[in-house]
């Protein structure tokens, strides 16, 4: 849940000015692994400009988003150097086990998938993300276990 | 009685910390620890940047003996150790023609490199200023001060650099500009949202050597007179982000940075803006709009930023790679650097070599290397020795460059009269399985995601491109599209607001160049010619040649592929989704392609 | 007087003589000399411009050199030569409408220009939106902003760009003064009105008539902002009501009759 203390906290370590305008958004995607809607209206109220205009910012930078992500965050990197090695195969191998598009999340909250550009790694390509971790020279065929990995550590800290 | 040092730099850029450098590093170290060495010897485990051979990953190199290891593991960590005092490990040693090669300078990969930006990257440990300083690390800065700023400049000017951002303005040029408007404050910023999807280097620069950035951007404040400087790095960075921040910190607590550079009346504060995550803030305007607070759209006006810029105030922007090239300019003199490159573009460039070439990872080599010495000489060919087909460079404002150019010179100009362009330094190697029609559609895809939205030819060129695009890869192509693409395309270059849409035509206008006949095979035969566009592709296995060894069987995702073991096996056309992973996984040739019966 | 005409540039357009001050934009030039070039996101009602519809291309001359520049925001600096009408303009002109018409189908206003222009033969082949009038000229964003409203702007980016307010919803900022569909050449931006109320991005707003006259004075919002911005109370009749009560209450004063 988002407080309304979170938030102000994270404004308030920014002066009054506009061009923190963009870091303060990204600090709150980064507590909330979103910008909510009363952060956008905070900062707005912080800021004196219109909410719209930090809309706009929020839907235009891809670093933000207007809705919570997974609880693992899935990026293949497609880039060009993964594209030429199959890169958008592996999109179809995720699809195919999670049931989602490229952009949305699992139902059960456990997985987001995006496409990402190149993640700077084109030597090891096709190269996917979860969490952070890279996984190298992917193979379509890898991607279901390396899903199940991330299910079965979920499933351990429910039990 | 002084220790003897070893060094051993365990190379931690990105591309080797997925390969697991960390824990390697972590094993080395624990190693160490471990053991009681010899009283005479101490070593330093480097936690350096990118080495360049990412594919050989982890990279290790012990220093003064200059022995490289590949492909290293944690478990090695222990014959690493003895090899201090013995003979090298040969298991990790880099093998070419049938012996072992020990030294950096054996690996073709790097003798044929000259490493300007890239020099102290892979060697020193980025987070210590005392390890750049020892590597004659702001020297350039202590010659800078005592030179007037108009001297500063001619030295840049005299050596010849160009802005490597793929532009190719000449640097000096614009910090004289710059530097001749008495309006206050200046500032000067680092482009440093690397975004060509393809290129590295500019990241691998700010991981391995921060410092040179800073020394860069310090010495170019003097030249214009600005007492600001803002870094705009790519968000995807965090490994950059934290080595500049950490650069910065220390410059600031060695009076580096401040209020008094080196205990001069000389100012410069820095600081670092988090990119928000858009391809087109690599375009001026829409960087600094970005920097003020608001969206990433480049601005309408036929005035440049060196005038009004960020805040309207004089700005110089200058990219990654032309900034950490300025120290070794003032501190070896413009002279040598001049000595470096062609005519006209003088120095190196960086190049992040990808794609279906043997050794991958970053280059650095003086301008006017041929494209056919980067990808046989340095990058060792094409995989499994395929044909090649192009090289892409220049990402999504660059082209793809045929077979029949590959003894170009490789420099600002030569590329782009040839309707192909340098670019910024991704390339991107093809082989005769890669289609040129996808490889165009793909750019234009991500041109309609990453384009700011705000023109019309831009904007809906590049949505009606990925339309007619789209239906050429999926067979429905039609007589005229090639004609339409074009009339679209010279449109976008002329009449788009800025550079990215005017650069965003490069791809398709250089595949219909130079690979019409491919665009002909698709409108015309409904085929494929590289089988990869999966509507008009269908693999069969032909029976001659399989050995049945169950290779593409274990690859195939959709469960397609059937057979008994040392029998020849068989596609399933109803269930194939013709991603064609059997392909890749046969190791017979035994995988062909058909066009697909409409 | 030697001064003023040294400061004078002479340019060429379309082989008509004109003349004009050093910075002063092509567009405006070509205007004051009858010139026409056909402009959509260009209004005389702002300062600047977002020289985003790329229609006024034209093509500069320089000392031989020839370029395409947007003439709506391209500051004459020297004696140059300009076609607007050249094989190249008209060309890419045709292109651009094109592509604006598969972007706005239900527009006929663009339609119309596309057809003058070359805009319609030879691009069937293109791909229309299913629906819609707008074309991105981002003159209501421009309009709301410079109210200092700010209930809209542009959101996403490239392809998916378009105009709208915080999460679609009804904006709480917008005060219904209709300057955005004022604004809007194509008239994609619609209101609905009935004798009570005026409902525009998806906000109903009560309309307020003068208590003397009855004429429409506008939404309550837009004259409770008023008010606020000049400090007095929000006024119960129109301006000319008000100014006619005061003019006679002068009369009244001063014994004019």
């Amino acid at each position: 849940m988002v407080s309304a203390e979170e938030v102000a906290r994270i404004i308030e370590a920014y002066p009054a000015d506009r061009r923190f305008a963009l870091a303060a958004m990204q600090d709150m995607q980064n507590e909330f692994n979103y910008v909510p809607e009363e952060g956008l209206e905070m900062l707005a109220e912080h800021l004196g400009c219109p909410i719209a205009q930090l809309f706009a910012m929020a839907t235009f930078y891809k670093a933000l988003s207007l809705t919570p992500k997974g609880k693992h965050i899935i990026k293949i990197c497609n880039g060009t150097a993964c594209h030429i090695r199959g890169a958008m195969n592996l999109v179809t191998g995720v699809k195919r086990e999670l049931n989602i598009e490229p952009g949305e999340t699992t139902e059960d909250g456990l997985f987001s998938v995006e496409i990402v550009n190149c993640v700077g790694s084109c030597a090891l390509a096709p190269v996917m993300l979860v969490d952070g971790i890279y996984h190298n020279k992917l193979r379509v065929e890898q991607v279901p276990g390396i899903i199940d990995s991330y299910r079965a550590k979920d499933g351990e800290q429910h039990d | 009685m002084t220790k003897r040092t070893e060094k051993i730099l365990v190379c931690c850029g990105t591309g080797c910390i997925a390969n697991g450098a960390l824990d390697v590093a972590a094993a080395i170290e624990a190693e160490v620890a471990a053991r009681n060495l010899d009283v005479e010897v101490s070593v330093d485990v480097v936690r350096t940047g990118c080495s360049g051979e990412c594919e050989q990953g982890p990279v290790v190199r012990l220093m003064p003996r200059d022995t490289m290891y590949y492909r290293v593991k944690e478990s090695d960590a222990s014959a690493i150790i003895d090899s201090l005092e013995g003979d090298p490990v040969e298991k990790l040693l880099l093998k070419k023609d049938g012996m072992q090669v020990e030294h950096m300078d054996e690996n073709p990969f790097y003798a044929l490199q000259h490493k300007v930006v890239l020099k102290d990257v892979g060697i020193i440990d980025p987070l210590s200023l005392d390890d750049y300083i020892a590597h004659g690390g702001y020297e350039g800065l202590k010659r800078a001060l005592e030179m007037t700023p108009e001297h500063i400049i001619d030295e840049v000017d005299k050596s010849g650099l160009r802005g490597k951002g793929g532009a190719g303005f000449p640097t000096g040029r614009k910090w004289r500009t710059a530097a001749g408007y008495d309006v206050f404050p200046k500032y000067i910023v680092c482009n440093g949202d690397e975004g060509d999807p393809g290129a590295f280097m500019d990241g691998s620069t700010m991981e391995g050597s921060p410092h040179a950035v800073i020394e860069g951007m310090i010495i170019g404040a003097l030249a214009i007179g600005a007492e600001e400087g803002i870094l705009y790095i790519r968000d995807e960075y965090a490994l950059a982000r934290d080595h500049i921040q950490k650069a910065i910190d220390s410059a600031y607590e060695a009076g580096i940075l401040g209020d008094s550079i080196l205990g001069t009346s000389h100012k410069l504060h820095l600081s670092i803006v988090r990119g928000g995550g858009a391809f087109v803030c690599g375009e001026s305007t829409a960087l600094m709009a970005s920097i003020e607070g608001r969206v990433g759209e480049p601005r309408a006006k036929y005035i440049r930023s060196v005038q009004r810029g960020l805040f309207d105030h004089p700005t110089v922007l200058n990219n990654v790679e032309t900034l950490a090239s300025i120290p070794t300019i003032l501190r070896d003199g413009s002279e040598e650097y001049a000595k470096l490159g062609t005519e006209n573009s003088k120095g190196t460039k960086v190049f992040a070599m990808v794609g279906k070439v043997k050794h991958t990872g970053l280059v650095e080599v003086p301008m006017g290397t041929t494209l056919r010495t980067l990808i046989y000489d340095i990058g060792g060919g094409i995989i499994d020795d395929r044909p090649f087909k192009a090289i892409q460079t220049g990402g999504p404002s660059g082209g793809c460059i045929p077979e029949s150019l590959l003894d170009l010179p490789v420099d600002f100009d030569t590329l782009t009269e040839h309707g192909a362009m340098m670019g910024s330094g991704g390339m991107i190697v093809m082989d005769d399985r890669s289609c040129m029609v996808e490889v165009a559609r793909y750019y234009v895809d991500f041109l309609c995601e990453e384009s700011c939205g705000k023109c019309t030819p831009c904007r809906e060129g590049l949505r009606q491109m990925r339309a007619i695009l789209t239906d050429i890869c999926e067979g429905r192509g039609q007589e005229g599209d090639i004609e339409l693409l074009e009339r679209i395309c010279h449109t976008m270059e002329d009449a788009s607001l800025c550079a990215l849409g005017r650069t965003a035509a490069n791809p398709v206008l250089t595949t219909i160049k130079f690979f019409r006949d491919e665009y002909e095979a698709h409108i015309k035969e409904h085929r494929c010619p590289a089988g990869v566009c999966a509507e008009l592709t269908q693999f069969v296995i032909d029976a001659a040649a399989c050995t049945g060894c169950g290779m593409c069987m274990r690859a195939c995702p959709a469960d397609a592929i059937s057979g008994e073991k040392k029998q020849a096996h068989t596609i399933d056309p109803a269930k194939c989704i013709a991603c064609g992973s059997c392909r890749e996984a046969c190791h017979f040739s035994a995988v062909l392609t058909e066009g697909r019966s409409a | 007087m030697s001064e003023l005409v040294k400061e004078q540039i002479k340019v060429l357009i379309d082989g008509k003589e004109c003349y004009c001050e050093k910075g002063e934009y092509l567009y405006d030039v070509a205007k004051r000399n009858d010139i026409f070039i056909p402009v959509l996101c260009r209004s005389d009602a702002f300062e600047d411009h977002r020289a985003c519809c790329r229609v006024c291309i034209v093509e500069v001359e320089t000392r031989g050199k020839s370029k395409v520049v947007t003439s709506c925001v391209y500051p004459i600096e020297e004696e140059c030569t300009v076609y607007t009408q050249s094989e190249k303009i008209k060309e890419e002109r045709a292109v651009v409408m094109a592509l604006l018409a598969h972007r706005a189908p239900d527009s006929d206003v663009i339609g119309g220009m596309a057809e003058g222009m070359g805009g319609t033969e030879g691009f069937a082949r293109l791909t229309p939106l299913e629906a819609g009038k707008c074309i991105l000229c981002g003159l209501c964003v421009q309009a709301c902003d410079s109210l200092g409203t700010g209930a809209i702007s542009t959101v996403l980016r490239g392809t998916e760009k378009r105009v709208d307010t915080p999460y679609s919803n009804p904006s709480k900022a917008c005060i219904g003064c209709l300057s955005c569909a004022n604004v809007c050449p194509t008239g994609e931006i619609v209101f609905e009105e009935n004798e009570k109320t005026r409902t525009i991005w998806k906000r109903e707003f009560e309309l307020v008539y003068c208590e003397e006259c009855g004429a429409l004075m506008g939404t309550k919002e837009m004259l409770e902002r008023a008010a606020a911005e000049t400090g007095v109370e929000t006024p119960k009749v129109c301006d000319a009501c008000r100014k006619k009560a005061m003019a006679d209450e002068m009369m009244h004063t001063y014994r004019f009759v």
